[in-house]
C-alpha cells in the first residue's frame, strides 16, 4: 500500500461511519478516496456544479449554502467533523449540486469519487449495502434537520407563557 | 407512574400568594430585538433582603391594568441585590412591561415552581441543551455551576437560536468558557458572515461523547426542540431519571388553582416548571396534552 493510500486508510479508519467495515472494504474505499486540505473561505463547489464527489469532513467546518435572488447566499447547514456532505452524488438521478459548499475554517476533508464508489458498491454488494445503509442515515438526519428548520421552532409564541 | 421528587421553597408571601409586592426597575438590558432583561429590586428593603430563589424558578410579574405574566428568573441566585427577568414582548402584559422605564414599579409575586436539582447533580457531567428563550431559565443554573465549579464534572452548554441576532447573553460566553464550560452555539439559519454552526440543536448531539452513567441533561426551549433533545439523549442511553425538563405552559395563578397550565395530573406552575422526565413522559408530546 502506498504512503498516500495508507494515510487515507488511517484517516478513514477514524470515522465511526466506517468502523463496522471489514479491512478489505475499507481498503477499497481508500482506493477511491483523496484527502484534501481546505482553507477558510475556499469554495468546494457551487450550486449547479456537476456532482462528482461524496465528502466527509475530517476536521474544520463546511457551510452548505443556497443562493436566493435578492437575499444572497443563505447558510442552510454546517458540516462538522465526521459528518458527510455531497451525498446526492451517490444517487443515480441527481447530476447537479443542489447547494454550494464553502469552507468556514481551515480543515481536512475526504473526497470519495462518486462514480468509482458506485462501481465498487455494484461489484461488492456487501460493501454497497453498508455504504447505502450509512447514507440512508445521513439522509434521514438531514430530512429531520430540514423539517425542524421548516417548523421554525423559535417562532414567537402566540400566547404569553413563562420564559 | 414515577412521582417526581423535586422540592420547592415557599413563595415570599405564603399567606397571600395572590398578593404582589412592588418592585422598582433598576436597569434594563436589551438582549436581542424583542427581549430585554429587567433588573428589579423590591421597594421594601426587608422583602428584598428576605427574597431568595432557586435556579429554574419563576415569578409572576404584574402590570396594573394589563394582568400578570409568568417570567423565569434569569439572574444569579447568590446575588440578593437584584432580580433579573428576560422578557420577550409577545402579548399585552409583556408589551406593557416593554414600555417600563428605569424607576418605574411593577408588581411581583414569587418565587414559584420547582427548580433544577443542582445539589443532586453534584459529581455528575451536566449537559445543558436549550434554544431561543429557553436559555434564561437555565442561566441561574449556569451561575450556580460557576460558583461551585469543582462540584461538577464536564459541563456543556449546547444553545441554539433562530439566527445569530437571536442569540442571548453572548457577552457572557467567554466567562463561561473560562470556567471550563464547553459553550457550543448553533443557529437555524445564517448568512455568510456567520462562522459558527448552522443546524438545529438536537442534531449536534452526535458531536459529543457522553458517559451515560454520570451525565444529566437539562433542557428548556420550544417543546418540539425538547422532544428531539430527549430523543437524542435517550438514544445515547441517558436514563429517564437523569433528564430534567423545564416546561412552558400558560401559567396564570402560580399556585395550581386555576388549571390553565395543567399537563396530565400536574400543574406546571406548582408541580413544575422543572420536571424529571420520567414524571411527565406519559404526557409528553401527546396530542391534546
Amino acid at each position: 500500500m502506498s504512503d498516500v493510500l495508507q494515510e487515507t486508510f488511517k484517516e478513514l479508519q477514524k470515522i465511526p461511519w466506517f468502523q463496522e467495515l471489514e479491512k478489505k472494504h475499507l481498503e477499497k474505499l481508500a482506493s477511491v478516496t483523496a484527502l484534501r486540505h481546505v482553507r477558510a473561505d475556499e469554495v468546494l463547489f457551487h450550486e449547479g456544479d456537476k456532482e462528482d464527489c461524496l465528502y466527509i469532513v475530517l476536521s474544520g467546518r463546511i457551510a452548505l449554502e443556497i443562493f436566493i435572488p435578492h437575499r444572497g447566499k443563505i447558510r442552510i447547514y454546517t458540516v462538522e467533523p465526521q459528518d458527510v456532505f455531497g451525498w446526492s452524488s451517490v444517487t443515480p438521478v441527481v447530476h447537479q449540486r443542489t447547494a454550494g459548499a464553502t469552507a468556514v475554517v481551515d480543515g481536512l476533508i475526504a473526497c470519495i469519487d462518486s462514480e468509482k464508489l458506485r462501481k465498487i458498491c455494484e461489484e461488492d454488494h456487501d460493501l454497497g449495502y453498508m455504504v447505502m445503509r450509512r447514507l440512508a442515515n445521513v439522509v434521514a438526519s438531514r430530512l429531520l434537520v430540514t423539517r425542524l428548520q421548516l417548523l421554525d421552532m423559535f417562532a414567537h409564541p402566540e400566547s404569553q407563557n413563562a420564559k | 407512574m414515577v412521582t417526581q421528587q423535586i422540592a420547592r421553597p415557599a413563595a415570599i408571601n405564603t399567606e397571600h400568594l395572590l398578593e404582589p409586592q412592588w418592585a422598582e426597575v433598576t436597569s434594563i438590558t436589551k438582549e436581542i430585538n424583542d427581549v430585554s432583561t429587567y433588573w428589579l429590586k423590591f421597594t421594601d428593603p426587608a422583602i428584598q433582603k428576605a427574597y431568595t430563589f432557586e435556579p429554574g424558578q419563576f415569578n409572576m410579574l404584574y402590570m396594573p391594568g394589563f394582568g400578570e405574566s409568568a417570567i423565569s428568573i434569569c439572574s444569579d441566585s447568590n446575588d440578593h441585590s437584584k432580580i433579573g427577568h428576560s422578557v420577550r414582548f409577545v402579548g399585552n402584559v409583556t408589551n406593557a412591561i416593554g414600555r417600563l422605564k428605569v424607576g418605574d414599579v411593577i408588581g411581583l409575586r414569587g418565587p414559584f415552581g420547582t427548580y433544577w436539582p443542582m445539589k443532586e447533580l453534584e459529581g455528575k457531567d451536566v449537559f445543558i441543551s436549550c434554544g431561543g428563550i429557553g436559555l434564561p431559565p437555565l442561566r441561574p443554573a449556569i451561575y450556580h455551576i460557576l460558583h461551585n465549579r469543582e462540584k461538577y464534572g464536564k459541563v456543556t452548554l449546547l444553545y441554539g437560536a433562530r439566527t445569530p441576532a437571536d442569540l442571548m447573553y453572548t457577552n457572557e460566553f467567554d466567562d463561561w468558557r473560562k470556567a471550563n464550560i464547553d459553550v457550543q452555539v448553533t443557529v437555524d439559519r445564517g448568512d455568510s458572515s456567520w462562522t459558527g454552526r448552522v443546524g438545529v440543536v438536537p442534531m449536534w448531539f452526535y458531536q459529543f461523547r457522553f458517559d451515560s452513567r454520570k451525565t444529566a441533561v437539562l433542557t428548556c426551549g420550544p417543546e418540539i426542540m425538547i422532544h428531539f433533545v430527549i430523543y437524542e439523549a435517550l438514544a445515547r442511553r441517558i436514563p429517564l431519571e437523569s433528564i430534567f425538563v423545564s416546561m412552558e405552559r400558560n401559567m396564570k395563578c402560580g399556585q395550581g388553582s386555576c388549571g390553565h397550565c395543567q399537563l396530565g395530573p400536574y400543574f406546571i406552575c406548582k408541580d413544575g416548571p422543572v420536571f424529571r422526565f420520567d414524571a411527565i413522559q406519559p404526557f409528553f408530546n401527546v396530542e391534546e396534552f
